[in-house]
């Protein structure tokens, strides 16, 4: 069978631009955590976040599509390869949706004009077009939306279409940008930790939100790239809307069904890159689902939203890249933010940096509308 | 190893007008009223759907009448995709109302929910029990397209039994607020719609074959004559001699480049189906879905639409 291979991957984080700063960041076991400063917002000092040094690009579509390619550059540059390798590719973008975009286009025209206005919401596919309009891509363009699983998902998408021969190479983006909406969205469903993210932990209440985009060329049969995605599943929750089944039987499945794409059992995961948002219901589930899999005593695993926030659509892409960081290292950091073990939970992530060899990691990503995504990645 | 095929079941497609079937298709003549499903919703899935939105009604009560012509139980791996060009429109719009400037800055938690794009496939996937791979290609473009496209791949690889695959889209009135997210010509109708198709790899009571999907990228400015001269070949070789076939042009597709494929490919029909149900992202599905309204058109029925820059698709279905 076709192995996809990692062939670059590229980042732009609360860090900072690249890979290499994320690294550091990552490894220095301090989060990313930074004021809001992009627009006004009355909770803002209650709550914590991972914001892009917004000096770094323009604010709107201008910035948006800049940082995409800064990211997209960088994939390109570790793969060794210029943008003219993409003319064929697919370019899949996972993320929920751009609507920091539209809420960018509204503030302006409403500090303008001081008049509310229709805000314009574009669909998610028209960043897409214009991505693949200027790396000259003329493969498949496809945008995902699957809440917090997008990205994952348009790692699964691209990945088929190289196993199945549709294309040589994928380059996969996951983009996402704090927003108005959705952190008033999850403040009304009081789902923000005032702490701040802390996955696992007996006092964990919520999320931090963070933003970024991550690129990743996934690539046919690459001799030499040390990390390949080596299998993964899509699956859909059905018991509630936004509540995940309380003990975990459809995350185990979805990370059943990766393990058996992939050829895997259980016994063979090193180490896992947990979902890990801190809200209480989510990550019940997700350690009764690590339970489920691994019996009582999981791989170890850590979870990272903390340092660089919960990017929604595009944490699959991002948290991947981190990985790929985390194998430079050849370390997985701490869960930043868990401190005390929650009984209910049964198990506990890593508090210290723990060594990463050679193996297959797996990776979770469970989104909003039951939607579930695991992938296995393959390091040497 | 024998290549798996791909076979249409069941369609269904829920228009601007509440329509569900052949003799409730109406042609607009304007943009079409405000739509309210409430009755609709109840009478198709039995119950309301309590604090869903517009959008997810349409494509609960669109997934369900597919799922009801197809007359027996899908199988629990049965895959759900969707393609939607805007998705949650209007909870969107309503947020925005309520969180930014000059609002009260506060979020309605119903709407913040039901604003996450794959909500009506989450609500699809629990009206059938489809607990399996469930997509959402949101993307103005090819989106209909796209979902099937996923669909196709996943079915002749073997990666999924079957597949519900819908087109849904809703409109804002006015039209002056529609237009912000959708250019339209002024002879253009703002549409809506839910279609869907049912598809597995089983030819035994199938009525259609999903034949290919063809897709080209020309230079956005080329001329419609050299544009559909290169298209036309992939389309002529899927014809069988003798076979009847028709053109279903997709929104994007200028008059222009519609007579010249017509030119291009001798002897093939015209299907209209926009003018039942208007112009929106996915209409597409609304354009193949409604082919099976009654006896699905003999022949190979080709919908082709391309997009501002050049890129086409093309979709080919044969009945059976």
């Amino acid at each position: 069978m076709t192995r996809v291979a990692i062939a670059g991957s590229g980042i732009v984080s609360a860090y900072g631009i690249g890979r290499n700063v994320l690294r550091a960041g990552l490894m220095s076991g301090r989060p990313a955590i930074t004021p809001l400063t992009r627009f006004p917002l009355a909770f803002a000092d209650r709550i914590k976040l991972n914001q892009v040094d917004p000096d770094l690009f323009p604010e709107g579509e201008t910035g948006a599509r800049a940082m995409i390619l800064a990211a997209v550059d960088e994939a390109l540059a570790d793969a060794g390869l210029g943008r003219e390798a993409l003319a064929d590719a697919a370019l899949l973008v996972g993320t929920s949706g751009f609507l920091y975009l539209a809420e960018y286009e509204y503030r302006k025209t409403f500090a303008a004009t001081g008049e509310p206005s229709s805000p314009p919401l574009r669909g998610a596919g028209r960043m897409a077009d214009r991505i693949a309009a200027a790396l000259g891509v003329t493969g498949p363009v496809l945008t995902l939306s699957t809440a917090c699983a997008s990205s994952a998902n348009a790692l699964l998408v691209g990945a088929d279409l190289i196993r199945r021969g549709r294309v040589k190479r994928a380059l996969v983006i996951g983009a996402e940008g704090l927003s108005a909406i959705s952190l008033t969205g999850f403040e009304s469903l009081m789902l923000l930790d005032p702490e701040g993210c802390r996955p696992f932990d007996a006092g964990r209440a919520g999320l931090q939100l963070g933003e970024g985009v991550a690129a990743l060329l996934l690539e046919a049969d690459r001799a030499g790239a040390r990390l390949a995605l080596a299998g993964g599943a899509n699956r859909c929750d059905i018991h509630h809307v936004t509540s995940a089944s309380p003990g975990g039987e459809a995350m185990a499945a979805v990370i059943g069904d990766a393990l058996a794409d992939a050829g895997l059992t259980a016994a063979d995961i090193v180490a896992v890159k947990a979902h890990g948002t801190g809200s209480e219901d989510s990550d019940l589930a997700e350690a009764a689902a690590l339970k489920r899999v691994f019996g009582a005593r999981p791989p170890p695993f850590t979870a990272i939203k903390r340092y660089i926030g919960h990017t929604l659509g595009a944490c699959g892409a991002m948290e991947l890249t981190a990985l790929v960081a985390c194998v430079e290292s050849g370390r997985l950091p701490p869960a930043a933010g868990f401190g005390t073990p929650d009984p209910a939970l049964g198990i506990a992530p890593l508090t210290d940096f723990h060594p990463l060899g050679a193996g297959h990691t797996l990776l979770n990503f469970f989104g909003f509308g039951g939607n579930y995504a695991a992938l296995v990645v393959r390091h040497d | 190893m024998t290549e798996r095929r791909v076979y249409v079941h069941a369609a269904a497609a829920l228009g601007p007008w509440g329509d569900t079937g052949a003799d409730e298709r109406r042609r607009l003549d304007a943009d079409p009223p405000p739509l309210d499903l409430n009755a609709l919703t109840r009478a198709t899935l039995g119950a309301p759907l309590r604090q869903a939105s517009h959008f997810v009604e349409l494509a609960a009560i669109g997934a369900r009448l597919c799922l009801d012509a197809l007359g027996r139980r899908p199988p629990d791996a049965a895959a759900v995709y969707i393609g939607t060009g805007l998705a949650e429109v209007r909870r969107a719009a309503a947020l925005f109302r309520q969180v930014m400037p000059p609002g009260p800055g506060l979020a309605s938690p119903f709407d913040f929910i039901n604003a996450s794009n794959n909500m009506a496939a989450f609500y699809v996937a629990k009206g059938a029990g489809l607990a399996a791979r469930n997509l959402t290609v949101k993307q103005e473009e090819f989106s209909f397209e796209r979902a099937l496209e996923l669909a196709d791949g996943d079915l002749r690889a073997g990666a999924v039994p079957a597949a519900l695959v819908g087109g849904v889209d809703e409109n804002v009135q006015p039209r002056s607020d529609h237009l912000r997210r959708i250019t339209l010509r002024d002879d253009q109708w703002m549409g809506e719609g839910s279609a869907w198709l049912y598809l597995d790899g089983d030819p035994a009571g199938a009525r259609a074959e999903l034949v290919v999907i063809v897709e080209q990228v020309t230079a956005p400015d080329a001329p419609a004559d050299a544009w559909a001269a290169r298209l036309a070949p992939a389309l002529a070789a899927l014809k069988r001699a003798g076979e009847p076939w028709q053109l279903l042009p997709g929104f994007r597709l200028r008059a222009t480049q519609r007579e010249a494929l017509r030119a291009a490919l001798p002897g093939i029909g015209l299907r209209e189906y926009l003018d039942h149900c208007g112009c929106y992202y996915s209409a597409a599905g609304f354009g193949m879905a409604t082919l099976f309204d009654a006896a699905p058109p003999p022949g190979l029925s080709l919908h082709v639409n391309r997009d501002a820059g050049g890129r086409c698709v093309a979709v080919a279905l044969r009945a059976l």
